[in-house]
């Protein structure tokens, strides 16, 4: 039926006529069947996701309902230490680490990616946003366990020898290497929001006699604000979700750092304690568990995340048509 | 005339120092030749500063004064401190010695020295701003393609070295230090395919019905939703759903890797199918549906084609993610092992074997890196790594690129 005629163009076209024409002897009701069933087959691929989704939640929520029996959701939250072999599981000092990592991780992003967007959307000229532009794809394509691989044979012994330390690998290396790994995401995102600015704001700001500084500063990134606040809260979804990068560098030791802004004790946050340990975790112990707890607590931090940037980005197609 | 000539050797000091200093800060030579010429500049600029200073307007004055200020603070620091100074506060992890804190401080000068420097050439107005604004924004679109630049050289410099026939046509030995990673690169590929199996009906599906079909403004908002999370869900998560949901009935095997690579990559292929098919005009349709054509002839004959780079882009996209994500199949698909994957009839894979992937070799070899002398295979593997995702990304521009000039609605 309709899917020959990928196979043989004009013998198909001969079929699908004879096809069509024995279909008009039908009842009207059966006449339009086939694309009946090829809508319905559509629809169920298109609810897949949903029921993905569902999956995804119920099966992280099963697995990890043993350990919240066990444990109770306030100690397995915030108790104040994660020690898998004296089967304490308290998620403080991983959300600790974590956010300590994020926070770092986001503002040597921020620093040098929205500059960047801001070099690319305003400043750059045709040539160099011809490399620049491809190279930026390129890079975000760069798998994370290269990243990893970098950062253990050139940032670890980098700052393990510049600041002294025991070793190098610490919340800092974790954050540095993340920062650097989300630069071109963060980018993009930006770029595309300040682009959407109409030229007309940045016209009428020029004619009244701004500078170029003085446009960007005060008409184009406030009227950017919401894409680059969702570009801002998709990457925290990424570095918090990144896995296998951070967790090479971090020095997964599940502690909180004493006092709380030493970045260079060694760390671990959620993803590389999840990454570190399951692979030699007994299955169906405790442990497994309690580390798919924190895989749900990830999974549902992420996803406020991903939510809240929707949000924006819906603001600014309500604001500005397109984006 | 003189004070503009005072401001550029100026803005030229301060562009030395700060070169200079984060030269030192990145690689940490010998100080003492840059010792010299720190404190001899700063002595300068100290002066000059002074000197410029007499002549502007009360506000300004005081803020270059405090400028030459804190470039004294530095110049005494470099004269007095002994090299072996060192500063390790009792509660922090890390300590700062001499061969940090000095090119920090010629650093910090060097920025000082260089706002100065460009807001009397400007005239401390908005034009001086615009300057310094977009100096520091050069400087830092400079330093992230530095950066980005840096690691792709790296890469390509330490792992050309390690590719060899044999390293590309045999498998690893000896836990990773003899052999190649020809198996590794084979359990690649049937993953990425079997998670295009997966995803590529899937995602194209829904993106058709989601574009094409839905009337129900419900249910969209429902499905966007949930692709919306799901594109968020971390790969780590993915590697734990299918951990419990497939491996308890299907094993370690290339079966439960290629379905989670495929589901992993479901969002992407819906949004980039759906980007495309929202591209194609209206009147093309309408004009197909004139000539008597049902819905399902509009979209396969017309539609489709007319969106087919942009959704073989996100297909392409997908292949790159689903070769180099390691966290869904650490506990799914892969083993250290070297296999082969075992083929009925030549073709047809044996689906429940696990599989050698690069990823997962990648990692276990920087596990090894202290122990054993897996380094130069280590970078070998990271360059097969990177080239095969790469050459899959680039392919997806250009394919989108090519068609976004010849393509004209």
């Amino acid at each position: 039926m309709p899917f020959i005629y990928i196979l043989n163009i004009d013998k198909v076209f001969i079929l699908h006529n004879d096809f069509w024409d024995c279909m008009s002897v039908l009842p009207p009701a059966l006449r339009r069947l086939p694309e009946r069933i090829i809508e319905s087959v559509l629809l169920i691929t298109a609810v897949t996701s949903i029921v993905l989704m569902i999956l995804i939640f119920s099966y992280l929520i099963r697995e990890s309902l043993p350990a919240i029996y066990e444990v109770g959701v306030l100690n397995l939250v915030l108790g104040e230490k994660w020690h898998s072999a004296g089967n304490i599981f308290g998620m403080r000092p991983l959300i600790v680490n974590t956010l300590l990592v994020a926070v770092l991780a986001l503002a040597i992003n921020m620093a040098v990616g929205i500059p960047l967007a801001i070099y690319l959307a305003e400043l750059s000229g045709p040539r160099s946003r011809a490399v620049l532009k491809p190279t930026m794809e390129l890079l975000a394509g760069v798998p994370s366990i290269v990243y990893g691989f970098l950062g253990v044979i050139i940032l670890v012994p980098y700052l393990g020898n510049t600041f002294d330390m025991l070793t190098g690998r610490s919340i800092l290396a974790g954050a540095i290497l993340l920062g650097i790994m989300f630069i071109p995401s963060i980018t993009t995102i930006c770029e595309d929001a300040l682009r959407a600015v109409p030229t007309e704001f940045k016209e009428g700001s020029m004619a009244l006699g701004a500078t170029r500084w003085q446009t960007i500063r005060h008409v184009v990134l406030p009227a950017a604000s919401s894409g680059i606040t969702a570009a801002v809260l998709l990457n925290i979804g990424n570095i918090i979700g990144e896995t296998m990068a951070v967790l090479l560098v971090v020095g997964n030791i599940a502690r909180i750092p004493t006092p709380i802004y030493d970045v260079f004790d060694r760390g671990a946050t959620f993803t590389s304690v999840i990454a570190g340990e399951m692979g030699e975790v007994a299955h169906g112990s405790l442990h497994y568990h309690a580390l798919f707890a924190v895989g749900l607590m990830l999974l549902i931090i992420v996803s406020i995340l991903s939510m809240i940037g929707d949000l924006a980005r819906e603001r600014i197609r309500r604001r500005f048509g397109g984006y | 005339m003189a004070t503009d000539k005072r401001s550029e050797a100026l803005t030229a000091a301060g562009a030395i120092l700060l070169l200079s200093s984060l030269i030192a800060l990145l690689i940490q030579p010998p100080l003492q030749i840059l010792l010299l010429l720190w404190r001899s500049l700063l002595a300068v600029v100290a002066l000059i500063l002074i000197l410029q200073a007499l002549r502007l307007n009360t506000r300004n004055a005081a803020v270059v004064y405090l400028d030459a200020l804190i470039v004294i603070a530095a110049e005494i620091f470099l004269l007095i401190s002994p090299p072996d100074l060192l500063i390790s506060p009792s509660n922090l992890g890390a300590s700062f010695s001499y061969r940090l804190l000095a090119p920090s401080a010629a650093f910090i000068a060097g920025v000082l020295i260089l706002k100065d420097a460009i807001n009397m050439l400007y005239g401390f107005g908005a034009k001086a701003r615009e300057v310094l604004a977009f100096t520091l924004i050069r400087g830092s679109a400079v330093l992230a393609v530095l950066i980005l630049g840096g690691i792709f050289s790296v890469i390509l410099y330490n792992g050309i070295g390690a590719i060899s026939v044999e390293f590309l046509t045999e498998p690893h030995r000896n836990l990773g230090q003899e052999g190649g990673i020809v198996t590794c690169i084979e359990g690649t590929m049937w993953l990425v395919l079997g998670a295009m199996l997966v995803s590529a009906p899937l995602g194209i599906g829904a993106g058709i019905y989601l574009n094409e079909y839905s009337r129900s403004h419900t249910l969209n908002r429902m499905i966007t939703i949930s692709i919306s999370c799901l594109n968020g869900v971390p790969s780590v998560v993915y590697g734990l759903f299918g951990l419990a949901f497939l491996v308890s009935t299907v094993g370690i095997s290339l079966l439960a890797g290629s379905v989670i690579l495929g589901l992993m990559n479901l969002p992407t292929i819906i949004l980039t199918t759906q980007e495309a098919l929202r591209a194609v005009p209206d009147s093309l349709r309408e004009g197909s549906v004139a000539l008597g054509a049902t819905k399902w002839q509009t979209i396969l004959r017309i539609v489709i084609p007319s969106a087919l780079p942009g959704i073989l882009t996100g297909l392409i996209i997908g292949v790159s993610r689903a070769a180099g994500e390691t966290a869904p199949i650490m506990w799914t698909a892969v083993t250290f092992t070297p296999v082969y994957v075992n083929k009925a009839y030549g073709i047809v894979p044996d689906v429940y074997q696990p599989v050698n992937n690069l990823c997962y070799h990648l990692l276990q070899l920087i596990y090894f890196l202290g122990a054993w002398d897996v380094e130069k295979r280590a970078w070998g593997t990271a360059l097969v790594l990177m080239g095969l995702v790469l050459a899959m990304n680039s392919l997806a521009i250009i394919v989108r690129n090519h068609y976004r000039k010849k393509i004209r609605w």
